[in-house]
């Protein structure tokens, strides 16, 4: 096989799973909350920010910020539930309402992020010895590696949560049926709260993976991600974890073998493309539900 | 029983009445504005949001989609102006007409879209608007000026892009009129509530919401190359800014989706803040626009009209 598109296909899902770990992030939100997180991306530049300035200050490797990073945002977002989600429930427009809301605060946090953090790109300073691993004539920077690595782990992690544990199963009982969950005893507010926290903290997880492996990021770089974290939900189907992870894999292969063969913003308009033919043609994406009008 | 249907018709006409006065002032103050002061652009702002405010509600308000692409009637109206002037050599209104037609293709183009339900909706014209702008940053450079734009210096005529303005703000206000109070408006707010029971009584869903979407479309394209005429200047991130959007669905939400005289409310007060906070505190310009945006969503999710006609119910029927 021709040796670029060897390696566009490697690159395509190592990448594609970073994706998916962003479309999981929306897709748990999504299922229970009925909220599209529009300002996900912006979550994810924060945390690429806080693993920023953690080691600046602290010194602290990435890894070690990862789960510091995970239980401070999954406190704020437990915290944003109840100042902001929880009123839009009884709203005339529920969906619209908390579309706006998050659009709201995506524009607000990155505003935010720029007056603290000025314009400027940063990168996190961050490499592994040896910095290549070979294989054959296929080249890969052990950093994405150690990332692939290091998304298998929490995708595993969140399966166990979700599948195995007694609070896992609640929320993916929300995510099937909303009314019956209550019937069944199961107390809506608390775990919504959790859900957006647990949201919040994978996007933060995932800052830190994205501030490995990109080159650089800066305040306004987030609504790249969401828009990202939009196709790999859409391809897979709004609210199925499994399906977000299917999803990246395919964007993630569609974008980087396109850009083996076509410059970069070609293989960008590839997934936008990617992204409205498949909403044109299965609205529910592979494993969703309902989405016609 | 008492003879209440006097009463229904002073409501009935009362309310095109005062719609009626309402755009008299609108147009003597916006015409009168060039023979008082030099400084056109404040006012011409103020049109545009108020013409992008209102096109956004015939979608929005009326037909219940959340068009988070909106931008890309805009930027590609710029363009097209921009295009069709600098390179091919049109004048400058045949150029604004092609904006116009452009917008209506683009339209029609995204038409299937309209099936879609609100979240996907919002998403895949987002992704639309993203698309074009890629496309259009693709074009050779010799026609669409590639990342640095194009500059129309040759057309500068600010006292005609004003009147151009005005005329485009006024045939939106007339369109926003015709929607609201013919037959289409009644079927559209009835979609808006219950498509299916709407279908059931004979309304053609998709010709009617198709109305509204092109109507939607061709004022922000218009708007794009009127202001590109105004500023002489077109590039890629003004034109396809996301900004456009959220100012446009924040100046209609803030008025009131679903009346008329609410994205003019709107408009007027939120541009006017929005003004005074450039002027004084630029930084802080988008952080204020996020947090107006979830305030308001929050505080106020049916806007200031709205708010008002709730809290006062029984003079609904004169709001406009």
């Amino acid at each position: 096989m021709n040796e670029l598109l060897l390696q566009g296909l490697i690159n395509g899902i190592i990448l594609g799973m970073i994706y998916a770990l962003i479309g999981l992030g929306l897709n748990v939100v999504f299922g229970v909350l009925r909220v599209v997180n529009f300002a996900h991306g912006e979550f994810i530049i924060l945390g690429s920010y806080a693993a920023y300035f953690l080691q600046r200050l602290l010194g602290l490797s990435p890894f070690l910020a990862m789960p510091l990073i995970f239980a401070s945002f999954g406190v704020l977002g437990y915290l944003m539930y109840f100042v902001l989600i929880r009123r839009l429930a009884k709203s005339d427009d529920p969906e619209h309402s908390s579309l706006l809301v998050m659009f709201g605060v995506s524009i607000a946090l990155g505003a935010l992020m720029l007056l603290f953090f000025e314009a400027d790109s940063r990168s996190l300073a961050y490499s592994f010895d040896p910095p290549f691993l070979m294989f054959g004539s296929v080249i890969i920077p052990t950093t994405k590696l150690v990332a692939l690595g290091v998304v298998l782990a929490i995708t595993a992690v969140l399966a166990f949560f979700l599948y195995r544990t007694l609070p896992g199963k609640a929320l993916r009982a929300i995510t099937m049926n909303r009314d019956a969950v209550q019937i069944v005893g199961v107390d809506l507010e608390q775990l919504s709260a959790m859900t957006l926290g647990l949201g919040l903290g994978l996007a933060g997880v995932t800052g830190v993976l994205v501030a490995m492996i990109f080159p650089a990021f800066s305040p306004f770089i987030g609504q790249d991600y969401t828009l990202i974290g939009f196709i790999v939900i859409v391809l897979g189907g709004l609210g199925h974890p499994v399906g977000a992870i299917v999803g990246g894999i395919i964007f993630g292969l569609t974008e980087q073998t396109a850009q083996v063969y076509m410059n970069g913003s070609i293989a960008s308009l590839m997934g936008f493309l990617l992204l409205i033919g498949v909403i044109l043609v299965r609205p529910t994406g592979i494993f969703g539900r309902e989405a016609m009008k | 029983m008492v003879d209440n249907t006097r009463k229904t018709q002073l409501g009935t006409t009362a309310k095109p009445v005062i719609w009626g006065v309402i755009v008299i002032v609108l147009a003597v103050t916006f015409a009168t504005v060039p023979f008082v002061t030099g400084n056109l652009s404040f006012m011409f702002y103020m049109m545009l949001w108020m013409t992008m405010a209102t096109a956004f509600n015939f979608v929005a308000g009326l037909a219940g989609y959340m068009p988070f692409g909106y931008v890309a009637f805009y930027g590609v109206g710029a363009y097209a102006t921009g295009i069709l002037y600098k390179t091919a050599g049109l004048p400058i209104v045949v150029s604004l007409i092609g904006a116009g037609a452009a917008g209506i293709a683009v339209a029609l183009i995204m038409a299937p879209t309209l099936r879609l339900r609100g979240v996907y909706f919002g998403i895949v014209s987002l992704a639309i608007a993203l698309a074009a702008k890629l496309i259009i940053s693709l074009l050779p450079p010799k026609i669409a000026g590639g990342s640095m734009g194009l500059i129309l210096s040759s057309a500068n005529n600010p006292k005609a892009a004003y009147y151009t303005m005005f005329i485009v703000l006024m045939l939106a206000l007339a369109t926003g009129t015709w929607l609201f109070f013919s037959r289409t408006g009644t079927a559209l707010r009835a979609m808006r509530d219950d498509r299916e029971a709407a279908e059931v009584v004979g309304v053609n869903v998709v010709r009617t919401r198709l109305k509204a979407w092109v109507a939607a479309a061709v004022f922000p394209a218009f708007a794009g190359g009127i202001e590109a005429w105004y500023t002489n200047a077109i590039d890629l991130e003004s034109s396809f800014n996301l900004l456009v959007t959220a100012k446009s669905i924040v100046y209609a939400m803030a008025g009131g989706l679903g009346y008329l005289i609410g994205p003019i409310v709107g408009s007027s007060l939120l541009y006017g803040v929005d003004h005074l906070i450039w002027q004084k505190f630029p930084t802080l310009n988008l952080l204020l626009l996020g947090i107006v945006i979830v305030a308001l969503i929050l505080a106020m999710p049916r806007g200031i009209v709205g708010a008002f006609a709730q809290r006062f119910s029984r003079l609904r029927k004169y709001i406009p």
